[in-house]
């Protein structure tokens, strides 16, 4: 129901506890930003060196609080990377041009069962927009690890793709071959003597996850594998930026219909059309079209745009934490510029005496706890990034109970907004923090303070 | 209750090592109290003195506490659901090769004592079967949404799909469950039994009726009636339906489909079978997985908490992060607020000091008041912070409501107290340590003489 006119007001009414963090939060921006617009500004202030003078001559206290604030920084803009990372991973996966066709009821491709498809089936007007089509099968499988450490895992889950056609697939996929080169015609090899392996394009992030328990860097061309019942050898490896493909293993469509009980089956058609809007047409025409099994399409870009669910749910994860971290961090300053004030409250009651006004005397000691703030912060944001910058995760991503998952291999991403974050998080706990005891050094009387 | 907390302690050496310190703690704390009671007193007025101090520095440690159980409590529970069990072993078929498991219901037959289909092989030369029907269950999952429009968790229910006749035999912590709840499942095919959580979340109660759309069998969408509710614990978010009841609907769907779902022929998902030990497992487990029976659709055997750690395979980084990183980082930030805190207070009480040693206390009397005072002030913060995370969340979610896998909500352990007090100690400890060990090596001639 509203009860205001303005919207802004009826999401507040209905949002308390939400209204309540956001007016929080701008009372902080309020807080971080006054200050620091002041000391730009050319008005008379209490100087600047006082406070770092102070902060030098109790270098210890400083030093302790400025590591608490690089700690709860860097653990912050840890945890952010990791959302930002599956974000951007997210975001580069799928084409808008591209439309996934799945079976009739199947919530993720893992669970589509669709019978072999040619264009040509399809009404004349579909066929029209349609400039490259892929069937795939997509199984997640059991990897077998070479020679486990006793007591360690013995096996890894798996992502495989067959497809009909890799090239066109890749095409459509966006994908590109960093190193080696596409399966052969008949997608077998000979290795080690006369045994023969199936061929596989392996991602460049899945092709790490498997070297290191190898003890290598990377899988290479030439590299074994054994997935379910069969040996696959390494023939190309995807090249870096290849999104969530990067974490799957690619192969003929008939090597994972024979080998894991997918016969004449496959899971989703991939049809690249002219663009976003052509896309959005066919998912149309796709659904009106009625054939002996229904079907079901969407565009490829909203079908990884659905798979937010763990991204969404770390997001928060993180914020919660980063908010109660926030609060420790808050607590732990309001403990230092207190013993400061009280340290200092001569000093106090000589600049109020040379002329100072209270609320210099306020932005003076919030400034001060903004600085030790900003330092710690920094430290924090600098030592997480040379830390854990481009790190590789393995993660997943899924849209939810009952939805699909996909296992990704991500990197951890200090992008500027990650770094910002960071850096006015830090500035928001020091000027919070700071407020209050530099208010309670602001009401201090000056002839009392001296006595 | 005394039981699940012996058996948490017991069962895991962080909680051990926590209850241990928590113990320590406690009896060093009643020794320091008994063998110097006017110095217990002298730390209590110290604190007292600077209440604003002692207030922001617990209050610090109290909310770091917090955070702490919350991301202990998920990896305590992720840890204990991948240890092997000695008793009660039970071990699971599913399919060999890939995942999620999907297998022809036929496959059933050949495992369950009761059918005559049952594999000879896993019959004894003495005409043994190797286990009997009490020690198998099958294991379908079906969910669905009560509103189509909003498919979210409040709306959503996921049920384990089994004959009620193998929920008492076979089903973890379900033993003790009311056969009466059995018999009424028994008796009418649309009924289903749902966890505390989920009555709640659906807004429903027993006796009410619900529709479910699925979400995972489009068009096998089913009506329900609530029978009972699963005791309270780890059960709170699950449901529980009939096998016969999930099948016919499909035999429903071809009849009015003229086709049969796409899913049908692997609506199987799961094969729990209980085994004495781990040499039956190895054999019996043999003997599954070399019949040429289950062909094409091959099958694995394997326990419990492998294959649950297969599935949280994709999750093992953040676990490590959350372990390694986050946890280790609030246990630094806590020991800095503590240094902090203690370290403002032994500058600004120096002369004090010098006061106190030229009275006659000894300087590990002075170290100890430092250190007591720091500890009382951490090990009864973070001992509160646990206890509220544990009143918090457990009462109205029913536990930390993050979902990893099919982990809708970690519940917090009873042991989580003595995680709080154990963190509260043990970074009040090193944080309070060097500042108290300054206070001891004071010298009363430099304090004076600066005084004067």
């Amino acid at each position: 129901m509203n009860t205001f006119r303005n919207p802004y007001l009826n999401w507040l009414a209905e949002h308390p506890v939400l209204a309540a963090f956001v007016l929080l939060g701008i009372a902080g921006l309020f807080l971080t930003i006054l200050p620091i617009l002041l000391y730009l500004t050319p008005i008379r202030k209490v100087p600047l060196r006082y406070n770092l003078r102070n902060l030098q001559n109790r270098w210890k206290t400083t030093l302790v609080t400025a590591l608490a604030f690089t700690a709860v920084t860097g653990l912050l803009t840890f945890m952010l990377s990791f959302v930002k990372g599956m974000d951007r991973l997210i975001a580069s996966s799928g084409d808008p041009g591209n439309v996934m066709v799945m079976s009739d009821g199947a919530v993720d491709e893992a669970f589509s069962n669709l019978p072999a498809f040619s264009v040509k089936l399809l009404p004349k007007d579909l066929q029209d927009e349609i400039v490259l089509a892929s069937q795939e099968v997509y199984v997640v499988v059991m990897y077998m690890i070479p020679d486990p450490v006793p007591g360690g895992r013995t096996r890894r889950f798996v992502q495989l793709r067959g497809l009909d056609d890799m090239k066109v697939a890749a095409e459509i996929h966006g994908v590109k071959l960093g190193r080696g080169d596409w399966p052969s015609a008949g997608g077998v090899r000979e290795v080690q003597g006369a045994e023969t392996a199936l061929e596989v394009v392996i991602g460049h992030g899945i092709a790490r996850d498997l070297a290191s328990d190898v003890g290598k860097a990377t899988l290479a061309p030439g590299d074994t594998l054994v997935l379910g019942p069969r040996k696959w050898v390494i023939v190309g490896v995807m090249e870096e930026g290849s999104a969530s493909f990067g974490s799957e293993i690619w192969t003929r469509d008939r090597h994972v219909q024979e080998n894991f009980g997918r016969e004449n089956s496959y899971c989703s058609y991939v049809i690249r059309t002219g663009g976003a809007a052509k896309a959005k047409l066919a998912v149309e025409l796709i659904k009106n079209f009625k054939r002996e099994r229904n079907l079901q399409a969407v565009t490829e870009r909203d079908y990884y745009a659905k798979m937010t669910d763990t991204s969404k749910q770390f997001s928060v994860a993180s914020y919660l934490v980063a908010f109660i971290l926030a609060i420790g961090g808050v607590l732990g300053i309001m403990n230092t510029m207190y013993a400061a004030i009280s340290q200092r409250s001569k000093d106090i009651g000589v600049l109020r005496l040379m002329g100072y006004r209270r609320w210099q005397i306020l932005l003076s000691f919030q400034f001060e706890s903004m600085i030790i703030a900003i330092l710690g912060g920094s430290i924090g944001c600098i030592g997480a990034y040379l830390l854990f910058d481009s790190t590789t995760v393995t993660s997943i991503i899924s849209s939810g109970p009952g939805g699909g998952g996909k296992t990704v291999v991500l990197q951890l991403t200090f992008d500027l907004g990650v770094l910002g974050a960071g850096i006015v998080y830090c500035l928001l706990m020091g000027a919070i923090g700071g407020f209050i005891p530099a208010f309670s050094a602001m009401r201090l009387r000056p002839l009392e303070s001296l006595k | 209750m005394f039981t699940r907390i012996y058996a948490q302690i017991a069962g895991d050496y962080v909680n051990l090592a926590a209850t241990i310190i928590g113990l320590l703690a406690i009896v060093a704390g009643a020794a320091y109290i008994l063998s110097n009671p006017r110095l217990f007193l002298l730390g209590l007025k110290n604190l007292r003195r600077n209440l604003l101090r002692t207030t922001l520095t617990s209050a610090a440690i109290g909310v770091l506490a917090f955070v702490i159980t919350m991301i202990w409590t998920i990896i305590y529970f992720i840890d204990l659901i991948q240890v092997e069990r000695s008793k009660d072993f039970k071990i699971i078929v599913t399919y060999k090769w890939s995942v999620p498991s999907q297998i022809p219901m036929t496959h059933a037959d050949y495992l369950n004592p009761s059918s005559p289909k049952f594999l000879p092989e896993l019959v004894d030369a003495n005409g043994k079967k190797l286990y009997g029907p009490n020690d198998f269950m099958t294991w379908s999952f079906y969910g669905g949404t009560t509103d189509p429009n909003k498919v979210a968790p409040d709306t959503l229910v996921f049920f384990f799909v089994m004959h009620p006749e193998q929920i008492i035999p076979m089903m973890d912590d379900l033993g003790d469950l009311d056969p009466k709840l059995v018999k009424a499942m028994q008796e009418n095919p649309q009924a289903c039994l749902l966890g505390a959580d989920k009555l709640k979340s659906l807004n429903k109660r027993v006796g009410d009726r619900f529709k479910l759309t699925s979400v995972n069998y489009k068009g096998i969408d089913l009506e329900f009636e609530i029978v009972g509710a699963l005791p309270d614990g780890r059960y709170n978010a699950s449901a529980i339906m009939r096998m016969d009841y999930f099948n016919n609907a499909f035999d429903l769907y071809k009849r009015n489909n003229n086709r049969e779902h796409t899913l049908a022929h692997k609506r199987l998902n799961l094969i729990w079978i209980r085994v004495g030990d781990r040499d039956m497992f190895d054999k019996i487990g043999g003997i599954v997985e070399e019949s040429p029976q289950f062909a094409p659709f091959l099958v694995k055997v394997e326990t419990a908490s492998s294959l649950i750690g297969s599935f949280l395979e994709a999750y093992r980084m953040i676990i490590w992060a959350m372990k390694w990183v986050l946890v280790p980082g609030m246990l630094l930030i806590m020991s800095l607020v503590m240094a902090n805190a203690i370290s403002i207070t032994v500058r600004e009480r120096r002369s004090e000091m010098a006061v106190m040693k030229v009275l006659g206390y000894s300087p590990n009397q002075v170290f100890l008041l430092i250190l007591g005072e720091a500890i009382f002030v951490g090990a009864i913060a973070g001992l509160l912070a646990a206890g509220a995370t544990y009143a918090f969340f457990n009462l109205k979610w029913g536990g930390i409501p993050f979902r990893i896998g099919f982990f809708p909500v970690f519940r917090i352990p009873e042991a989580a107290l003595m995680w709080g007090l154990a963190i509260g100690t043990i970074t009040a400890f090193v944080g309070s340590a060097l500042p108290a060990w300054t206070a001891r090596s004071v010298k009363v001639s430099e304090v004076f003489s600066k005084v004067a």
